[in-house]
C-alpha cells in the first residue's frame, strides 16, 4: 500500500525538479516529432524527382504542388473556389446544427417526443447520406440548394444524437440540486442543463463539422462549376494531379482550421473540465 | 416547528417504504434518524425536503405543508453534488441569485472563510478532496440561512478522521444560527455525538421504533463512559428493532398520533 502510494510521488518530484527548461523543449519537441514523417517523405520525394529517378507526373513533387497553388491564387481562381466551398459548408453546417440542436433537445428533454421522433430519425440515419443525392437533385435542383441540403443532412445526425444523448445522461443528482434550490424551468435549463450538456455538444459540433467537410466534396462532385471539389474533378478530367493534391491539401488546412476555431471558441466555457488534466499532466 | 404527521410512502412499484411516521421537531433541535438498510430513513428525509411527496400523511413547517422544495429547508446529500462547471465560490453562491452581486460576494466570502476554504474560492470542484468538497456543500446549503437543514448520510463517504473533523465542524456551524438539523445516518457514533434525540427506525415497512434522548452537554467527549452508555443504548435499540418479536417501543406511534416530547 505504502509502496504503491510512494513510488509515483517520488517520480513526480523528480520530474518537477528537472522541469524548468526541458519541459518547454518537450512542448515543442512533441509536435516536431509528428512532423518528421510527412516532411521527411516530402523532402525525399522532392529529391527523388529532382534527381530524375521519377518524372513525378502522377505524383507531383511538393514544389510543383506549391507552384500550382500559387498560380491558382494569383489568378484569383483559388479564393473563388475556397469561398464557394466555405460558403456551402457554413450554410449546411448552420442548418444542420440548428435542426440537430432543436430536435435533439426536444427528444432529450421530452420523453413523448423522443418516442414519437427518435425511431424515425434513427431509421433515416441508417440511410447512407450520399443515397439522398439523386432525390435532392430532383427536388431541389442541381445548384446550391441541393448541395447545402446534403451537407446539412450529414451534419444533422451527429449533432442530434450528441444533444439528445447529452441531455439524457445529465446526472439526476445534479438536477436534484437545482430542484432543492427551487429553480424554475428556464433557470434549470440555463444553470444546470446547458452547462452539463456543453462538453458533449462541442464534441458533436466537431464531429458534425468533420462530416460537413466530407459531404461538401460529395456535393461538389455532383456538378459544380466552382469549389474545391470542382478543382478535384477538374484535375482528374484534365489530368492535372498537382491541382488535385493542392485541393486536398487546402481541404486539410481548412478542416483543421475550422475545427480548431470551434475548440478555441469553446475552450473558455470548458475550462472546468480540464482542470484535473492540467494538474496531473504537469507531472 | 417541523411536524411529521403519519407520513407514509408506497412507491409505484408497490414497495412499502415508510409507514405512519410521526414526530415533532423543535426549532434548533438536532435529530438523528438511524436504522438498518431499507428502513425508509432516506425516503423520510426526501419527503421532508419536498423532493418526493409522501403517499399519506403530511409534513409541515410552521403550519405550512411541504410538498415541494422550500426556501427554508436546505439539504446536504451523501455526495457533495457540486456543480463541476462552477468555481467553489460560485457553487456556494448558487442559491443566492436573488441578492445583488456584491452582497452575494460578501456572503460567499464569509461562508468560505467560515468553512476554512478561503484560499479555494477560485478552485474547481474537481480540485478538492472529499472532505473539502463536502465542506463546500455544507456552506452552499447554509448560506441561504435555512430554518431546517436536512443531511442524508453526509459524512459516510469520508474517512474516519475527516468524518470526525466535519462532525465537529458541523456543530460549530450549527451554533452560528441554530437551524433545526435532521440527520440520517447509519453511524451510531455520529448520531450520539450530534443529536439531541435519536429516532431509531425499523424496516419492512419503515417505521419509528424508539426515541432515545441524548442528555449530554456539548461539546461531547467521545471517550466518556456516559457517551459509551448512550452508544450502547442506541446499538441495543437497533438490534432489538431487527427482532420481529419485539413490538414497537412506543405504542402511541402505532396508534398514529402525533407525539409531543
Amino acid at each position: 500500500m505504502t509502496m504503491t502510494v510512494e513510488l509515483p510521488a517520488l517520480e513526480r518530484t523528480d520530474a518537477m525538479a528537472s522541469q524548468a527548461s526541458p519541459a518547454r523543449l518537450r512542448r515543442y519537441a512533441r509536435p516536431a516529432l509528428g512532423l518528421l514523417l510527412p516532411v521527411g517523405l516530402a523532402l525525399f520525394w522532392e529529391l527523388w524527382v529532382g534527381l530524375g529517378y521519377s518524372t513525378g507526373r502522377l505524383v507531383p513533387p511538393p514544389t510543383k504542388i506549391f507552384a500550382t497553388v500559387m498560380e491558382l491564387a494569383k489568378s484569383g481562381e483559388l479564393s473563388r473556389h475556397i469561398t464557394a466551398t466555405v460558403t456551402r459548408v457554413a450554410a449546411g453546417f448552420g442548418l444542420g446544427v440548428a435542426a440537430g440542436t432543436v430536435l435533439g433537445a426536444i427528444s432529450g428533454y421530452w420523453g413523448l417526443a423522443r418516442q414519437l421522433l427518435d425511431p424515425t430519425v434513427q431509421a433515416l440515419r441508417a440511410i447512407p447520406s450520399i443515397a439522398w443525392v439523386p432525390l435532392f437533385i430532383l427536388w431541389l435542383g442541381i445548384f446550391e440548394t441541393s448541395k447545402i441540403a446534403l451537407i446539412a443532412v450529414g451534419v444533422f445526425f451527429p449533432v442530434y444524437l450528441g444533444v439528445m444523448g447529452a441531455i439524457l445522461s445529465v446526472d439526476r443528482k445534479i438536477v436534484e440540486v437545482g430542484r432543492t434550490f427551487r429553480l424554475s424551468g428556464p433557470a434549470m435549463i440555463r444553470r444546470i442543463l446547458l452547462p452539463a450538456v456543453l462538453p458533449a455538444y462541442v464534441v458533436a459540433l466537431r464531429v458534425g463539422l468533420g462530416l460537413g467537410w466530407m459531404f461538401v466534396v460529395a456535393a461538389e462532385f455532383m456538378g459544380a462549376s466552382e469549389g474545391l471539389g470542382y478543382l478535384l474533378i477538374d484535375g482528374q478530367q484534365l489530368g492535372k494531379p498537382a491541382q488535385i493534391v493542392a485541393a486536398i491539401v487546402i481541404f486539410a488546412i481548412l478542416g483543421k482550421t475550422t475545427d480548431w476555431l470551434i475548440e478555441i471558441a469553446t475552450a473558455p466555457m470548458l475550462r472546468w473540465q480540464d482542470a484535473f488534466g492540467r494538474q496531473s499532466g504537469a507531472a | 416547528m417541523l411536524a411529521l404527521d403519519r407520513v407514509g410512502k408506497t412507491y409505484p412499484n408497490g414497495v412499502h417504504a415508510l409507514e405512519r411516521f410521526s414526530a415533532e421537531i423543535r426549532p434548533g433541535e438536532i435529530v438523528a434518524i438511524i436504522g438498518g438498510s431499507g428502513c425508509g430513513k432516506s425516503t423520510l428525509l426526501r419527503a421532508i425536503a419536498g423532493l418526493d411527496r409522501a403517499s399519506t400523511g403530511t409534513v409541515t413547517l410552521d403550519d405550512i405543508a411541504i410538498t415541494a422544495p422550500h426556501a427554508k429547508i436546505g439539504i446536504i446529500f451523501q455526495e457533495p453534488r457540486l456543480l463541476p462547471w462552477l468555481s467553489v465560490a460560485d457553487n456556494i453562491g448558487f442559491g443566492l441569485t436573488d441578492l445583488p452581486a456584491d452582497a452575494r460576494r460578501e456572503k460567499v466570502a464569509r461562508a468560505l472563510a467560515r468553512v476554512g476554504l478561503a484560499d479555494k474560492a477560485k478552485a474547481w470542484p474537481r480540485e478538492l478532496s472529499g472532505g473539502q468538497a463536502q465542506r463546500v456543500a455544507i456552506a452552499r446549503a447554509l448560506v441561504p440561512q435555512p430554518q431546517v437543514l436536512l443531511l442524508d448520510e453526509p459524512f459516510s463517504a469520508l474517512d474516519a478522521f475527516t468524518r470526525r473533523d466535519l462532525q465537529d465542524h458541523l456543530l460549530d456551524l450549527w451554533n452560528d444560527t441554530r437551524p433545526t438539523l435532521v440527520l440520517v445516518t447509519h453511524d451510531v457514533d455520529e448520531a450520539v455525538v450530534l443529536a439531541d434525540r435519536v429516532l431509531v427506525m425499523r424496516p419492512r415497512p419503515g417505521r419509528l421504533f424508539e426515541v432515545i434522548r441524548i442528555n449530554l452537554t456539548r461539546p461531547r467527549d467521545r471517550s466518556s463512559p456516559l457517551f459509551e452508555n448512550f452508544k450502547r443504548h442506541v446499538l441495543t435499540s437497533l438490534d432489538r428493532s431487527l427482532d420481529r418479536n419485539v413490538p414497537d417501543a412506543d405504542p402511541k406511534t402505532m396508534a398514529g398520533e402525533a407525539m409531543w416530547w
